[in-house]
């Protein structure tokens, strides 16, 4: 058998050399090509959190799919794609299709979260951390919708509840008209980003009045935390805080340019990152300002530290202590100089002391001042919220601002937690009186509780709050998106050095052998949806296929049986001519 | 395709608009195949049938390879199922007979021996052959035929063109 194939080549290749060509082009051809891919939809899709906090994963592990699409509703799910809308999306839908081992999951969010009701976010926020608290392999999408989504989604809705309900004739129609679609991501699998560095800003104004001053060190930070870290913006938490920092910042330094006003106080701002990620940011700038260096403002006398969190909206503050403070210290003086100041001037807000002790057990701590109260410097925390376990401290749907002017349309709030532009400004000079009061000494001066200092010139700019919150508000910030030569980085360091001297970043890395934090990549995917058609139909095409060649074959055979009677046919016609 | 985009202009009008004119022009274009078939049957000797034949299916597969293959490869291997590719196929087997059709008509002009009665059914049958894809286009535009319709309408079409040369071919060859 092999000599006369040898034999047919030769007689080929000595013969003519282009038909050759014909015969072997098509063979190398489905060789080599590659298959060529055009999708029925693409769209970008945001994948779950995945990192590692202190050796402890959190979040999905897995970024690849390439599997049939499903809804809840169908029997199998195991080992293929999930796809939920965020009005159907249940807790126990999602560990069913957990615990049927799906090859994914992915949820579609509406493009216009305002048109959500609020019990539906409110039940979403509170299962974010339950979503990411347990590690899962299931990759765990987020998907904003548009028209050919929301479509591609009804009609794999209606494929996967009509299963098992139809008698046989039913299914075989449904085999040859139905349309399956593959989900495939165009993603390599995920794993972990080496040297990474978490970036924290700081900027200081000097105090007058000789050496050895006392420091009040204000403090936000401004990463955000979400489910997705592609859709955390993190407007309240902590846009808010950044915000409010910068515009303290603006206002001290005016106050501190000119000579009679300059105070013997040195303030110290700091905007650190990673703070969603136990304040990793706040963690190595101490160390590294208290172990590693010899003399830094935070070694000597510190008066304060106040940080900020979470205080764009709200009635009432609290302020978070791990230590209630004691009589006669700067710490106990601004507590007293809040209370006075709202209760003359603001008597609509709420004012609480919270006294929580920093409980070293836990995965986490639960607010920035623990990192400073650990090293025993007096610190406290001031938030709206009265938990730091509040839901839209790490949520997606905080995602947006209000401001009286209403650019958003005047009606009903935003169903989610969001930033209340009057509020933050209310917010904003009431601390700003209140610090004041405490650097410039008023109350022993005897100034009354209603004194307004920051008013006309030196008012609280609302404009400037608001342009803020929009610009932090307009890109996520998630710690694993904001790398040293972020513009969220960049852009904070030239406003911080506006107004204060000396502005210098601080880097963190984690460490190698034990590292703090670990983040992981592929967080954003291109996510094909290709139409299928289910196995059993190729086998039923083929079918049909062989049978039409056969009664092709057989027509084009029995030709003659054609030729004849037409001859017949026109045969009397011409005996008659 | 090389002397359509020299010589015609293109169409300016708006998009609804079917360029009946410039589509009947480009359709007379098509009268170079029956030139083509003509020079290929010439060349061939043999006795009608199998010139006929053998004109035809070479044609028809230089057509089918140049005008079908590239797509058929490009998406049939695809993920995704698409029904055009089977209308590909059937519309390359309608083709065929199209062809055997046409170049038959073609053969049958060129005979000396054709009654003047035959001229005209010829000469219709020839017109039908060259404008068919015309038509087609023009049914498919104005009844806004849907894409399995119009392989229908295709095949019935061709079937009745093939017939009809059918008959005319045996009459001629059998009325000697």
């Amino acid at each position: 058998m092999f000599e006369e194939a040898s034999e047919v080549f030769d007689n080929m290749f000595k013969s003519s050399f282009p038909l050759t060509f014909i015969v072997f082009i098509p063979a190398v051809l489905i060789l080599v090509s590659p298959l060529p891919t055009e999708a029925a939809h693409e769209f970008t899709v945001y994948r779950m959190q995945q990192y590692d906090l202190q050796g402890q994963p959190y979040g999905t592990r897995n970024a690849i799919l390439n599997t049939e699409a499903r809804t809840v509703e169908a029997e199998v799910l195991s080992r293929r794609c999930v796809i939920m809308r965020l009005v159907d999306f249940s807790y126990e839908r999602y560990q069913k299709a957990l615990r049927q081992s799906a090859g994914a999951v992915v949820i579609i969010l509406p493009k216009n979260m305002s048109t959500m009701p609020q019990d539906i976010v409110q039940q979403f926020m509170e299962l974010e951390p339950e979503m990411l608290a347990t590690e899962t392999i299931v990759p765990v999408y987020f998907a904003l919708e548009d028209d050919e989504l929301l479509s591609i989604y009804t009609q794999t809705l209606t494929t996967s509840s009509s299963q098992g309900s139809s008698s046989a004739a039913e299914v075989l129609i449904h085999t040859a008209t139905a349309n399956g679609f593959q989900m495939v991501t165009s993603g390599a699998q995920s794993k972990a980003v080496s040297d990474w560095a978490i970036t924290s800003l700081e900027g200081r104004l000097a105090g007058t009045g000789g050496e050895d001053l006392p420091t009040i060190v204000l403090v936000a930070h401004y990463d955000s935390f979400g489910v997705a870290p592609w859709l955390s913006y993190g407007a309240d938490s902590n846009g808010s805080g950044v915000s409010m920092l910068l515009e303290l910042a603006r206002l001290f330094s005016r106050l501190y340019t000119y000579k009679r006003t300059h105070a013997g106080y040195n303030l110290l701002f700091f905007v650190s990152g990673g703070g969603k990620f136990n304040y990793q940011g706040t963690k190595r700038w101490l160390e590294d300002n208290l172990d590693h260096t010899d003399s830094s403002l935070l070694q000597d006398n510190v008066a304060f530290v106040l940080c900020l969190d979470t205080l764009g909206n709200g009635d009432s503050l609290h302020l978070h202590v791990s230590k209630p403070p004691k009589e006669g210290t700067t710490q106990y003086a601004l507590l007293k100089e809040l209370e006075t100041v709202i209760s003359s001037q603001y008597p609509e807000v709420k004012f609480s002391m919270v006294h929580k002790k920093i409980n070293l057990a836990d995965d986490t701590l639960a607010w920035e001042h623990e990192r400073f109260g650990i090293r025993r410097l007096p610190a406290f925390t001031l938030s709206h919220l009265n938990s730091h376990r509040e839901a839209q401290r790490s949520s997606i749907m905080d995602v947006r601002s209000v401001s009286p002017s209403s650019r958003h349309g005047v009606g009903e709030p935003p169903a989610g937690p969001y930033v209340d532009l009057r509020k933050l400004s209310r917010n904003t000079k009431l601390i700003a009186e209140s610090l004041a009061r405490v650097i410039y000494n008023l109350t022993e001066k005897g100034a009354p509780g209603d004194l307004q200092i920051f008013t006309e010139q030196m008012q609280v700019q609302e404009e400037q709050l608001s342009s803020m919150v929009d610009w932090l508000t307009a890109q996520p910030r998630a710690a694993q998106l904001v790398d040293k030569d972020s513009s969220v980085v960049s852009t904070l360091e030239y406003h911080l050095g506006h107004y204060l001297k000396d502005v210098r970043r601080h880097y963190v890395k984690a460490d190698k052998r034990d590292p703090e934090f670990v983040f992981y990549d592929q967080l954003k995917q291109t996510m094909n949806a290709y139409r299928v058609k289910p196995a059993i139909f190729d086998l039923l095409l083929a079918v049909c296929i062989a049978a039409y060649l056969g009664v092709i074959y057989l027509a084009i055979q029995h030709f003659g049986v054609l030729y004849s009677v037409v001859r017949r046919i026109t045969a009397p016609k011409t005996k008659q001519h | 395709m090389l002397f359509l985009a020299t010589f015609f202009p293109t169409w300016e009008g708006g998009a609804g608009v079917y360029d009946f004119v410039g589509e009947f022009m480009k359709a007379t274009v098509d009268l170079a195949d029956l030139l083509g078939l003509h020079l290929v049957m010439s060349r061939n000797a043999g006795k009608g049938e199998y010139k006929i034949m053998v004109a035809a299916m070479g044609w028809a597969t230089a057509e089918l390879v140049m005008s079908r293959c590239i797509p058929l490869w490009v998406g049939a291997r695809g993920i995704e199922f698409d029904w055009k590719y089977i209308q590909m196929s059937f519309d390359s087997n309608i083709s065929l007979v199209h062809y055997i059709a046409m170049a038959a008509v073609v053969w049958m002009f060129t005979r000396y021996d054709l009654p003047k009665s035959f001229r005209l059914p010829v000469t219709v049958l020839l017109g039908l052959c060259v404008y068919k894809a015309f038509l087609m286009e023009l049914f498919v535009h104005v009844f806004l035929l849907g894409s399995w319709t119009a392989l229908l309408v295709k095949a019935v079409l061709t079937g009745s063109i093939s017939l009809c040369s059918l008959f005319l071919f045996v009459t001629l060859v059998h009325s000697n």
